[in-house]
């Protein structure tokens, strides 16, 4: 009997909080990602495709800035500070371009079918895309393979593997990654309900005629929703790049893309909440998965694999995802 | 629009050999063509993604369920052709002939489009989308860990080496073309492929040789445009009409008394019949597949743009869309046709190197033109969703007030007189 125990490794003991911790980063990463995309979404009933290309230039602008400003003589202090310094500059440049766009192209299509949204959004995602890989040439990087050195702006004890309760794992990044999603998620809560926008956007989403009769330039709040969800979706880009698990690649478009949408689609279009918890359901599979493929089934694909599929099965059981409204959005 | 497509490969290599040369430049004609014309083994992909484009519009254009997912039919296709042809199909000889190949993974298509059609209309709108969106990514993920396809099966597959090219035609026929002397080796059996293809010289007496590449291209043209009637066919049916009423107001179809589910899962169901028949046919010419020329997102996409630019709802126009996607890609590709490679090889060094500081004309054209044509196809796509929603063919069919067939010859009668 010991001597099975012994065989496989003595993993298996451990394997429940290895999971979790895992489990708890990944969902707080997954719930940063789907956040813009849900707040958009909600209000407008605007599926953003470059939802992801955000996520990318994101990743890219703001580990650009991380690399310009910290040195390696840089205190580990100071490199926090940098990392928000960064967060927020990408934010504020991304909320921009999101106003903008929203400006340009999206408005003037209000009126026409939902679908005529997710076809123009779509085709931001291939010029965004072939813009970044112009840029990333023009720099000098390989658009196709990882450009990692933001990981090396993170203070020390990021990198380094600690020892608690039997598990040898990056204790203080995934630590750190879960309070970044707290704070991100207490900071939409708030967004949503103590501040007037947060108003026009619930309002908005139960019942946009009534909440233009009212008075309100539902408009502007559909400027300013989606420049915010730009700048969400820019901020989840900065935050990947201290993550040795990814790295900036113009194809992080794509990846960051899918799951945004499994998650926001689980938690029901329109719903923040339905996000949230979602994205800890999420990342609960998807450590659970990755734990089996190592340990137990070979095959490579499994996490990306089951996470399809529970959004398929959640389609199928509950058309408008967990916590859904029947209807949602509008113009 | 037929006679075009037959005259083509002819007219490109009449074009092309022009050496006629421009004043003032010393530039043979043929030479500056040969940077805008899309050359014969583009128009073969123009051939294999339009119809796969096609398909798309049928269902999208048609009934508007917008399947974002629509790549999975076509790398059902693809993957079938290339598996049985390697002997890897229990049940299937890898000699099996390349049409019954193509039908049965139509078929396969068709099957797996009912399943997943059956689960996905219960949805509508961009929860439809979503949820196709999501079978075919399963589907890829699947495909490209699948150790079974291939060794690596993150790259792709290809046929066996050792197996000649892939037939279109039926072995069996009576052999009353193939008596002709000298003319074309076996017409019930012309083997496809760049490389592997069948040539022909001096067809019928006429001097004209046939490249491979040009005979594949009529190969596979005769298949397009089977399946293009088959499904205009289909369109001008009751059925059709029956899919244009769920396109327009599905609530209304449904009260006049069509179970438009049905309907829905029928369309599905052919469309994935004839994304299969293309993703088929872009295996049997390429002799090969990789889950990102099949199973991908931006595959979908590629039928999306050809849609929207060709125009949505009509069956032709993803044709012409995809027509117009290859030409910009040709021109801006990085092979050695196009535009960039002729602005480096004729423009002086002096021009070339002019530009503020470091960053140079030559550079410019190496960053901006050089196989960058996603950037300018994105534009245009951007610019067709916001100005121009009905596309070419649906635009060009409003201004005319009948298809372009019917109302050219109305036209052309009233000049000439």
């Amino acid at each position: 009997m010991t001597a099975a125990v012994a065989a496989v490794d003595a993993v298996p003991l451990f394997a429940p909080v290895d999971i979790g911790i895992r489990a708890v980063s990944k969902a707080a990463l997954y719930i940063v990602i789907a956040s813009g995309l849900s707040l958009i979404f909600g209000l407008m009933g605007v599926l953003n495709f470059a939802h992801g290309s955000l996520t990318m230039i994101g990743a890219y602008l703001g580990g650009a800035i991380m690399v310009a400003a910290v040195s390696s003589g840089t205190s580990g202090i100071a490199r926090f500070a940098l990392f928000f310094v960064a967060v927020a500059a990408v934010f504020a440049v991304l909320t921009a371009f999101g106003a903008g766009v929203e400006l340009a192209l999206i408005r003037p299509i209000y009126d026409r079918e939902p679908l005529f949204q997710i076809l123009l959004t779509f085709g931001l995602v291939l010029v965004l895309d072939e813009a970044a890989r112009i840029v990333v040439t023009l720099a000098g990087l390989q658009p196709q393979t990882t450009w990692q050195d933001a990981v090396g702006t993170a203070p020390a004890f990021f990198a380094r593997r600690y020892e608690i309760l039997g598990v040898n794992t990056r204790w203080a990044l995934f630590a750190f990654e879960a309070l970044v999603g707290l704070l991100l998620v207490v900071g939409v809560f708030l967004f949503l309900n103590r501040t007037r926008y947060g108003l026009y956007i619930r309002a908005g989403s139960e019942d946009p005629e009534m909440t233009q009769a009212l008075g309100i330039d539902i408009r502007r709040a559909f400027t300013v929703v989606f420049g915010v969800g730009a700048g969400l979706a820019g901020m989840a880009g900065v935050l990947l790049m201290w993550d040795p698990r990814f790295g900036a690649t113009v194809p992080l478009s794509v990846e960051t893309l899918l799951i945004a949408f499994i998650v926001v689609i689980i938690g029901g279009l329109g719903s923040f909440k339905g996000t949230v918890v979602a994205g800890m359901l999420v990342g609960l599979v998807d450590a659970l998965m990755s734990w089996l493929f190592i340990n137990v089934v070979d095959f490579p694909g499994l996490p990306e694999l089951v996470l399809f599929a529970v959004l398929v099965t959640v389609l199928i059981v509950r058309p408008t995802g967990l916590f859904g409204v029947e209807e949602v959005g509008g113009h | 629009m037929v006679a075009l497509l037959v005259a083509y490969p002819l007219v490109y290599q009449f074009l092309v050999g022009l050496s006629v040369v421009l004043p003032g430049t010393g530039i043979p004609l043929g030479q500056l063509l040969n940077v805008f014309l899309p050359r014969v083994t583009t128009m073969v992909a123009v051939l294999y993604i339009g119809l796969f484009a096609m398909s798309f519009d049928f269902v999208s254009g048609y009934t508007g369920y917008l399947s974002f997912g629509h790549a999975m039919f076509y790398g059902i296709g693809a993957y079938f052709v290339v598996l049985a042809g390697s002997g890897k199909v229990p049940g299937l000889a890898a000699e099996t002939p390349f049409l019954l190949l193509l039908l049965v993974g139509a078929v396969l298509a068709f099957i797996v489009a009912l399943a997943v059609g059956a689960v996905s209309f219960r949805l509508t709108g961009v929860y439809f989308a979503m949820v196709t969106l999501g079978f075919a990514e399963v589907a890829r993920v699947f495909i490209q860990n699948w150790d079974y396809v291939g060794s690596n099966p993150r790259d792709g597959a290809s046929v066996a080496a050792g197996r000649e090219g892939f037939a279109v035609g039926y072995p069996g026929l009576p052999d009353f073309l193939g008596g002709l002397p000298g003319v074309i080796a076996d017409p019930r059996q012309v083997r496809l492929g760049r490389l592997t293809g069948d040539s022909f010289e001096n067809v019928l007496g006429l001097g004209i040789d046939l490249e491979p590449a040009f005979v594949s291209y009529y190969a596979i043209g005769v298949v397009v445009l089977v399946c293009y009637l088959a499904m205009q066919r289909v369109i001008h049916s009751p059925f059709g009409r029956v899919m244009v009423a769920i396109r327009e107001n599905e609530e209304r179809a449904e009260a006049v008394g069509y179970d438009t589910f049905w309907y829905k899962l029928g369309a599905f169901g052919l469309s994935g019949f004839f994304a299969a028949v293309g993703g088929g046919l872009f295996a049997g010419y390429r002799r090969s597949v990789a889950p990102s020329n099949t199973f991908d997102l931006f595959v979908t996409a590629d039928a999306l743009l050809a849609s929207i630019i060709g125009g949505f709802g009509t069956l032709a126009g993803p044709l012409y869309g995809h027509l117009f996607h290859e030409t910009t890609a040709g021109v801006l590709s990085t092979e050695s046709h196009g535009l960039a490679r002729f602005l480096r090889d004729e423009l002086p060094a002096s021009v070339l190197s002019a530009g503020v500081g470091d960053f140079t004309l030559l550079r410019f054209v190496n960053v901006f033109v050089d196989g960058r044509a996603d950037l300018y196809l994105g534009v245009v796509f951007i610019l067709f969703v916001l100005f121009v929603p009905r596309g070419i063919l649906g635009t060009l069919r409003a201004r005319l007030g009948g298809t372009v067939a019917e109302k050219l010859p109305e036209r052309l009668d009233r000049y000439r007189r």
